[in-house]
Parts: structure tokens; C-alpha cells; sequence
């Protein structure tokens, strides 16, 4: 168990490629315990890479990233189970036969272990998690009968199943209509005040998570910026990944910024 | 028909029928809902081809067809792991190949073999009581490595990345898995033949697809129908003097349609499509 303010990830001078293609180029970053991260960056930026490398799935080239002071790589089941990880979302086969307490016990099958089966007390914690994000009354139903807020509600419960210290969260308000993309996001928020969780949040929403964010990490393969929202939505620094048509304004606690047609402005 | 069972042929062949069919539905899950069916197909090619080069040189036809099965299997997912193939063409290839090999054994056997055949189209009529032996523990083998391992195969059944990333060895399952479906069609081989044997793995599976609401339901409903359809194929293919393989085939494809026609999943279809 970490302590507050302890360092549980570290990635120093970290590189990592997909065969001949630098996805990450010499990351160093420090995350704390309790912070809420938000890490922003135009696709193919290497957000997804970042909470990949992790979770000891994407080792680097050269440099290092460590968790929970154990080398990324190196990182036992054990140390896995203390991270629940929410991928982006992949539309669940309706008729997959499996039932919302089944999809969310299986985050618990790293911490049961193995030659064994879910018991009592494993079945309480799903139940818990189950309450913690308002689907307790849904337990029995068919997963691919919920809409696309519920099923996502139903991933975050079985991320939490896991007991996590650290939650990665990988663009979990994608595809989803915007009053539902609140309510997760209240959602969380609620679970990283609640439960003390250091959480790594994946978002091309910019507005959405400055919000709620302790920092933000701006990516563009390279790290370009790192700190509280106010000092990462500038119009200087945003304009150097997103390209000219940035607009940046005063909104209460966090800017407000619009983000123009990058991709055409590099045409 | 009760008669039928005082003979110990027909004992046999209802005892496999019970092994086969249990077996083959309870893999065949996760096989359907793994999009693996391609593999039974593969699979069972590889182990006739190991069934005729054992009765070419001698050597145990069964050892043979494992050793061409689990062989088979752990080149493919080699090939898959890096990254050389997608799944579907690595099998394709050795699908064709250990056919190839089969049909060259064949030819160089240079006589016709009537047992070599009956591994082919099946002859559950004439499993003997080693053969009954070595299909019950090589079955309670598998039965048992599932039910040990029921809830890593249930993960990555579901969603291999996220068992990876919770900390499942997901890859090392699903070659196991891969593993344990090769000494499935090995085991059924005799029963239903290699031509068949990929329908009693697929089809009793899809129809509890149409019915399970959880996959220990759906291994319930796979396990009647393979069962039901095995026993029920070997009766009726006695009692009309039928090819039993062909016939318990064909009796699990009816079940098939019923199941598919009773299915619940269509009024899910319908909640789903609904804007």
C-alpha cells in the first residue's frame, strides 16, 4: 500500500517504439499518489502508450518507467492487480453470454489467483463496486442488453473490483452522449475523492477534464507540457501541438479552449 | 431398443457418445465465443494426417495423431505470436497442408484400409474398450485442466487485452487452450471422424449460444445438446442403418435450428437495434 504524496509511477527519460516508429520520445514524469491526471494530445500522440507502458505491456527501448518502485517490465501479477485499467471502448458482443456481476468479478480473478474460485468475500467487493457506480440493481442482467453509458459504468465497476491503487482511464467518455459523459465524469471524480485513487484519465476533452484535474500531461510523442490546467491551456503552448486555431478563454475555475482543425492547418 | 443395450458394442458406442458429446460442447464454447472454429477444422486434419503416417510405419495411430494435433497447433500459434500470420491464415495453411500429407500417406500405404477410413467418416460402432480407455483419460485430462483453469478461460474468452493488462497470463491460456481443443478433436477422431469431428465441437456449442444467458448456462445447454445429439445420432443410425458419424451430425444440426428458431437472442436483436 502506497502513502500519500508517495511516488507510485516514474518514467525517466523513457522511449518507446513500435517497431521503427517512436510512439514515446524521452519521457521523464513523476506521478504521485491521490493525483488526478489528465493526459491530453492529438490522436496518435502516445497517450494509450503511456498507460500501455504502465501497465508493463509496451517495455522501452531505452529509459526507464517504474511502478510502485518495480521496474515496468519486471512488473509481477501482483503489482498488476493493484492497477485497474479501462482500455478504450470496444462495442461488447451484445450476445456474449455473460451477466454484469460476472463482468465485474473478473476483475478480481488477477487478486484471486490461481487453482481458485470467487468466494464470498469476492462477491461483496464486486457488489460494492457495483453500488459505487449506481448499477447494483442491474447485477443479473445480460451485459449487451445496458446502453453504452451503462456498459461503460459496468467496466469502470469491474476496473474497481480490482481494489486499485492506481486507475488508468482510457478515453471512458468516447462514443457516449454528453449528459452521460458528465455523469461518469462526476462518477469518477466522486471514486478519486472517495477512494483515494491516483488516476491517469486519457481525454481529446479538453474542457471535460480540466475541470476536475490536479495536472495535466500535454503529449505529442514528446512531453510538452506538465502542471496544474491553468499553466498547460495556454494559447503558446497548446498552439505548438494543435497548430494555430486555438482559442483559449476565461471560464470560472479552469480556461476554456477551443481546439481548431489541426490537421488542416498543417496542410 | 432396449435390447440394443444388452450388447457390448453398443454399450461402447454409447459410452463414447456420452464422452464425445460432453466434451466437445463444453470446448466447443469457448471455441464459438472465441471465433476459434476455424482451429477444429485445422486441427482435426493434422491428427488424421498423424492417424495415416502411424498406420503407414507402425508406429501407435492414436501417439501419432496427437503428436500431428498439439504439433500442428503450437506452429500456428507460433507464427500467430510473432506476428508472422493473422490466426485464420496460419491454420488455412496447415489445414491444407497436413491434408496433403494425409492424402500422401494414403498413397504410399498403396492398399485400402478400412480403419484408416473409419478415422475418417467415424465408426463408433467398432470403438473397442482400449479405445473407450484411452478416450476417458485423455477426456477427464481436459475436463479437469478447464474446470482448474474455468475462470482464466472465461477471461480471455470474454477480452483477452484487458486479462493481460489485470495481470492473467493470457497468452499462455489461450495457447493452452489451443492445446486442449487439438486433444478434443484427438479423442473424437474415432467417433465422428475427421471430416465430422469440427461439427460436434461447433454445432451443439451455437446452439447454446441461442439459449445461455451466462457461459456456465450455455455449457449446460452445449452438453445436453452434444450428448443428445451423439446418443440420439448412434440409435438412430442403428436402428435405420445410417453412417453414425454423418447421422449425429445431422441430428445436431436439427437441434441447431430449433434452437436458433426458440432463441431469445432474437428479441435482444431487436432491443439492441432499437435507436
Amino acid at each position: 500500500m502506497t502513502t500519500a504524496n508517495e511516488e507510485v509511477i516514474r518514467f525517466d527519460r523513457a522511449t518507446i517504439h513500435y517497431r521503427d516508429r517512436v510512439a514515446l520520445d524521452d519521457i521523464t514524469l513523476g506521478i504521485r499518489s491521490g493525483e488526478f491526471i489528465g493526459i491530453i494530445g492529438p490522436n496518435g500522440s502516445g497517450k494509450t502508450t503511456l498507460l500501455k507502458a504502465i501497465l508493463g505491456l509496451v517495455p522501452p527501448a531505452s529509459g526507464s518507467v517504474r511502478v510502485f518502485d518495480c521496474a515496468c517490465e519486471r512488473l509481477r501479477c501482483e503489482h498488476r492487480a493493484r492497477i485497474g485499467y479501462l482500455p478504450q471502448k470496444d462495442p461488447v458482443d451484445p450476445h456474449f453470454p455473460i451477466t454484469v456481476a460476472e463482468a465485474v468479478m473478473m476483475g478480481r480473478y488477477s487478486s484471486i489467483g490461481l487453482f481458485r474460485y470467487p468466494g464470498k468475500a469476492d462477491r461483496a467487493i464486486v457488489s460494492e463496486a457495483l453500488t459505487a457506480v449506481n448499477m447494483v440493481s442491474e447485477a443479473g442482467t445480460p451485459l449487451g442488453e445496458l446502453s453504452g453509458g451503462q456498459q461503460q459504468r459496468v467496466m469502470i465497476a469491474r476496473a474497481l473490483a480490482q481494489r486499485p491503487e492506481v486507475l488508468l482511464l482510457d478515453e471512458p467518455t468516447t462514443g457516449i452522449d454528453t449528459p452521460t459523459q458528465h455523469a461518469i465524469m462526476e462518477l469518477i471524480a466522486r471514486l478519486h475523492r472517495d477512494l483515494r485513487l491516483t488516476i491517469l484519465f486519457v481525454t481529446h476533452d479538453i474542457n471535460l477534464i480540466s475541470r476536475v484535474a490536479d495536472r495535466l500531461v500535454l503529449l505529442n510523442t514528446r512531453l510538452f507540457a506538465v502542471g496544474p490546467p491553468s499553466d498547460v491551456l495556454t494559447r503558446g503552448t497548446l498552439a505548438q501541438v494543435y497548430g494555430k486555431d486555438i482559442v483559449v478563454t476565461d471560464h470560472g475555475a479552469a480556461p476554456y479552449v477551443i481546439v481548431g482543425d489541426h490537421h488542416a492547418s498543417h496542410q | 431398443m432396449v435390447d440394443l443395450l444388452t450388447f457390448g458394442f453398443m454399450q461402447r458406442a454409447l459410452t463414447a457418445s456420452v464422452i464425445i458429446g460432453a466434451l466437445c460442447s463444453i470446448i466447443g464454447v469457448f471455441v464459438v465465443l472465441r471465433g476459434l472454429s476455424f482451429i477444429g477444422a485445422g486441427t482435426s486434419h493434422a491428427a488424421f494426417a498423424g492417424v495415416t503416417f502411424g498406420y503407414l510405419t507402425g508406429v501407435s495411430p492414436l501417439g501419432m495423431a496427437v503428436l500431428f494435433g498439439l504439433g500442428t497447433v503450437w506452429v500456428i500459434h507460433g507464427l500467430y505470436q510473432r506476428g508472422v500470420m493473422k490466426l485464420d491464415v496460419s491454420i488455412g495453411i496447415f489445414y491444407t497442408f497436413t491434408m496433403a500429407l494425409a492424402i500422401l500417406f494414403l498413397g504410399l500405404m498403396g492398399t485400402y484400409n478400412a480403419e484408416v477410413y473409419g478415422f475418417l467418416f467415424g465408426s463408433v460402432l467398432s470403438v473397442t474398450a482400449e479405445d473407450l480407455s484411452v478416450m476417458g483419460w485423455l477426456a477427464s485430462g481436459v475436463l479437469a485442466l478447464v474446470l482448474l483453469f474455468y475462470k482464466e478461460f472465461h477471461f480471455i474468452t470474454f477480452d483477452q487485452a484487458m486479462a493481460e493488462a489485470t495481470g492473467i497470463a493470457a497468452g499462455r491460456f489461450f495457447f493452452l487452450l489451443l492445446n486442449l481443443i487439438a486433444l478434443t478433436v484427438v479423442v473424437s477422431l474415432k467417433t465422428v471422424g475427421a471430416l465430422l469431428v469440427f461439427a460436434m465441437i461447433v454445432i451443439p456449442a451455437a446452439s447454446a449460444y441461442q439459449l445461455g444467458r451466462t457461459m456456465l448456462g450455455m455449457m449446460g445447454y452445449a452438453v445436453a445438446f452434444g450428448v443428445g445429439s451423439a446418443v440420439g445420432g448412434v440409435l438412430l443410425s442403428y436402428r435405420f442403418d445410417l453412417p453414425s458419424g454423418a447421422t449425429i451430425v445431422l441430428l445436431a444440426t436439427a437441434l441447431f435450428f430449433v434452437a436458433a428458431a426458440l432463441s431469445p437472442k432474437r428479441r435482444v436483436r431487436a432491443i439492441v437495434a432499437r435507436p
